[in-house]
């Protein structure tokens, strides 16, 4: 009896002790860092941004891990904003090796959860060469460490821009082919194009009922709806506000007459039929299975948040010949307003970017991955792929594809189980540090024009243009504060203009999809600004304010220097 | 089931607990599941009181007493999660048992064995879809060109095809919907067993008294399952303002915003998204306790009634 009873104690003890055992080995893999594995190292990375995953055994990844002596499992935004996701993190409290919290940055920093940077990266050339010291300088939090590197918009040698990488008002090639490629300069213009091809072409080739305008309003992405007022008045890309270049003051273009325009003219397609029915309800996978179909004529959209997938699955499925790839138009609210949707130069996000996280138990290894990421030959294979497989190198050494290859990378199958781009680790953009090639296939002039679809391509000779960014044209930067987003992304509801941030982002999601669909517009657009007024915005522009001064100083210190 | 006559209430001696140690053994596992997933994390109700920062941690986090909860109560946005919690729990609550019951009484009265397994089966297997899968099929199946448009339009019910998710007025039956298919018939199993259990002898006095088969359900059938509704209802009535979280969270957008949110929403808009925790904690605190007071209300009804209760 005794033994029995000893026995069953012993069983429930060691179940016990293999659950706690259990548990805690679960949080060491959780918090991992490099563990060998075969001589190459494991990281892994989280990446508050939509992605796709690739496949474990992806041959470039194991490529360069054979070079750089490290491997890294990326994993991405699903189905959560990124402060959620982030949230999430820093409520566990374990992290993965790297992060890139995007929206979410500030709440990292402020949890404590970045390693400081600043002391390691003079031991790695590549980083440290990848920004001057001004701009590593701008990267500085308010306890002058440096947290994060910002991945993107930096040239090396000098900017190669083709595509306009921007939000702007876009426009199927059909549409403008049809009307035999007339200058559309105006939102009611390209209203009226768009009414007019649909009336006379209801339906695609196959008999599809075209969907003349959709407008995105799923989440964070509702800029798609929300911030047009900002470019009709030409103004630049400063985010969530207007900084007028002239006067240095913020402005709110939430309620400005433009606004008012805008959405009047939105409400106005609404009730006949132009604009989706259901922009409002639908969430961003369905906006891009949509605009993969061909059926939409038109949207408002940054580049960057559909090109991927849209343009790929237009390749795969041969509706390129239909016509059915996007084009940017220079759309302003009046004749006579310069628009500025696109600005030259890299705009440097000093509000995200790569980090390292305090569960990362080998910074040091994390950042020599990096700076190896950062070398000239694994920089062509993450961005061109591999030689003879990928790209053909010609007699003079310069890099093309054929349009096999091309339609092998659009391959979704062939990309996540060859090519690794690493995409939200630092990368030149620009040239190729060989001198001869651009840093990406899209930036090299020759390859950029063969790989145009050819519906492109006549559109754009059409208007006299070479690229997508000559359709809106270019412009400088319009000054040292540019872009503001990156400070508002960081306001917290710890101020009132951070709160007021917060519930005016609410509030606009909730009315002005009303304001678009309201039956009396005018009815409609006064309890927007009413309700609007209750959020406090001035309190958010109060706040901004004095950032953009901060910035503008700064430069002017540098500059005095 | 009350107790019948006395029972001789015993003090446990050492004689007694050794003759249960296998039991008490076997109860040990569940105690110290309960412990450490159930009572341990309480200790971060804490961070209610005090403005919690990650980087202070719990004890170096300033201490603020009621602070969050002021300004909970003060946010219409909260009260407008309360309303909404509440209205769509109890929607459900009725929706999904009612539902249940009735499909069960129905599928009883099914004489053919076979017909009756196949459909029990298929009306429970819609309990193991998640609702990310159900809630994707209900946004197409809703949708301007989905199945249900198709349908109103073809029998001319409608002009237009409708979208359903654009108006506040549709959230809550079409939440109340989804629920209703993906759990009736898995629910109704608890009461199809209960009716089985239902002595036969009675069924056959009644049909040989004359009872039709609405007078067999109406006097045997419902009265004989009564208890266990009653303790099904009580149970529910402490999950009323766990209403929901995943079928808002996804069939919600922009223009529904105000009925759509939960209080498990606007614990993680705020709670987590915006990173106050303690807001988060504070909100969290208010649902337990609403949700305890709740159960002991309604036990205490049944009680008062007379009825099946649960303590």
């Amino acid at each position: 009896m005794r033994r029995k009873q000893f026995t069953a104690l012993l069983v429930i003890g060691t179940m016990i002790l293999g659950t706690l055992s259990g548990c805690s080995k679960g949080t060491a893999a959780n918090g991992n860092s490099s563990k060998e594995d075969g001589g190459i190292k494991e990281f892994t990375a989280f990446f508050a941004v939509p992605g796709n995953e690739i496949n474990d055994d992806n041959e470039i990844q194991q490529h360069i891990a054979e070079i750089t002596g490290a491997r890294v499992k990326e994993t991405w935004l699903t189905g959560q904003t990124a402060e959620e996701a982030v949230g999430t993190l820093i409520a566990g409290g374990e992290y993965p090796d790297f992060i890139c919290g995007s929206d979410g940055t500030s709440q990292l920093y402020d949890a404590g959860a970045l390693v400081p940077l600043d002391d390691y990266i003079d031991d790695y050339p590549n980083i440290k060469n990848f920004f001057t010291k001004l701009e590593w300088d701008q990267l500085r939090q308010d306890d002058g460490h440096i947290y994060w590197i910002p991945q993107f918009n930096n040239s090396y040698g000098k900017e190669m821009a083709t595509t306009h990488n921007d939000e702007a008002f876009w426009i199927q090639t059909r549409v403008l082919k049809w009307a035999g490629y007339p200058k559309i300069t105006t939102m009611d213009e390209y209203f009226d194009l768009i009414e007019r091809y649909q009336e006379a072409n209801p339906t695609m080739e196959d008999g599809t009922k075209n969907i003349p305008y959709t407008i995105l309003c799923d989440d964070w992405r509702y800029f798609c709806l929300e911030n047009a007022p900002l470019f009709l008045d030409g103004y630049a890309n400063d985010g969530s506000c207007i900084v007028d270049p002239e006067t240095k003051k913020v402005i709110d273009y939430n309620t400005t007459p433009t606004a008012k325009r805008y959405f009047q003219k939105l409400n106005e397609e609404f009730k006949k039929g132009i604009v989706d029915p259901e922009s409002f309800t639908q969430i961003y996978d369905e906006y891009i299975a949509k605009l993969s179909t061909g059926r939409v004529l038109g949207m408002i959209d940054q580049w960057w948040d559909f090109y991927g997938n849209v343009n790929d699955a237009l390749k795969q499925q041969g509706l390129e010949d239909q016509g059915c790839n996007y084009v940017p138009l220079p759309i302003t609210i009046d004749k006579g307003v310069k628009n500025r949707w696109h600005t030259s130069g890299d705009t440097l996000n000093v509000g995200s970017g790569l980090s390292i996280t305090v569960s990362c138990k080998d910074v040091r290894g994390a950042l020599k991955f990096v700076d190896d990421l950062l070398s000239e030959e694994v920089i062509t294979l993450r961005n061109w792929g591999e030689k003879d497989v990928d790209y053909l190198v010609d007699q003079d050494g310069l890099f093309y594809r054929t349009p096999e290859i091309r339609m092998k990378v659009s391959n979704t199958a062939y990309k996540a189980s060859h090519l690794c781009p690493y995409s939200y680790f630092p990368i030149w953009t620009g040239m190729s540090q060989d001198g001869i090639n651009a840093a990406k296939p899209e930036l090299q002039p020759n390859e950029f024009l063969d790989s145009l679809p050819k519906n492109v391509q006549e559109c754009l000779q059409a208007y006299g243009c070479k690229t997508y960014v000559d359709m809106v044209g270019q412009n400088e930067i319009p000054g040292p504060w540019y872009p503001i987003y990156t400070f508002v992304g960081t306001m917290t509801t710890a101020t009132p203009g951070g709160t007021a941030w917060i519930k005016m982002r609410e509030l606009k999601h909730e009315y002005l999809p009303k304001v678009v669909m309201a039956p009396d517009f005018e009815a409609g657009w006064e309890e927007y600004l009413s309700a609007y007024e209750t959020c406090n915005p001035q309190a958010f522009l109060d706040e901004v304010q004095p950032e953009v001064d901060r910035r503008i100083k700064i430069a002017e210190e540098a500059a005095a220097k | 089931m009350a107790p019948i006559g006395k029972v001789k209430k015993e003090s446990i001696n050492w004689k007694e607990i050794k003759k249960q140690r296998v039991l008490l053994l076997l109860s040990a596992g569940y105690v110290l599941y309960g412990f450490i997933f159930c009572y341990l994390p309480l200790a971060g109700w804490l961070m209610a009181f005090e403005n919690y920062k990650p980087k202070e941690g719990f004890f170096h986090s300033e201490f603020i007493g009621l602070g969050k909860f002021r300004q909970l109560f003060l946010d219409d946005g909260f009260i407008k999660v309360i309303r909404n919690t509440l209205a769509m729990g109890v929607i459900n609550l009725v929706t999904t048992m009612v539902t249940a019951i009735v499909f069960a009484i129905l599928l009883n009265e099914v004489k053919s064995q076979g017909g009756k397994k196949v459909v029990q089966t298929i009306s429970y297997l819609p309990h193991f879809l998640s609702w990310i899968i159900v809630t994707g099929i209900l946004h197409d199946a809703l949708s301007g060109t989905g199945i249900v448009n198709d349908l109103l339009v073809r029998f001319h019910l409608l002009k237009e095809p409708l979208n359903f998710f654009a108006y506040p007025k549709y959230f809550w039956w079409i939440v109340a919907f989804a629920n209703v298919w993906k759990e009736t018939g898995w629910n109704a199993i608890i009461y199809l067993a209960s009716i089985t259990a239902i002595d036969t002898s009675l069924y056959e006095a009644a049909a040989i008294d004359g009872a039709g088969r609405w007078a067999r359900i109406k006097y045997i059938t419902l009265p004989g399952i009564k208890p266990t509704i009653i303790i099904l209802l009580l149970m529910n009535a402490g999950n009323v303002l766990n209403a929901g979280f995943e079928v808002q969270y996804l069939l919600g957008n922009g223009l529904v915003q105000s009925v759509s949110q939960t209080i498990d929403i606007y614990v993680l808009k705020w709670g987590i998204s915006q990173g106050d925790y303690s807001l988060g904690t504070a909100a969290g605190i208010f649902k337990s306790v609403v949700s305890i007071a709740i159960i002991l209300i309604a036990n205490e009804m049944a009680k008062r009634a007379g009825e099946e209760r649960l303590f």
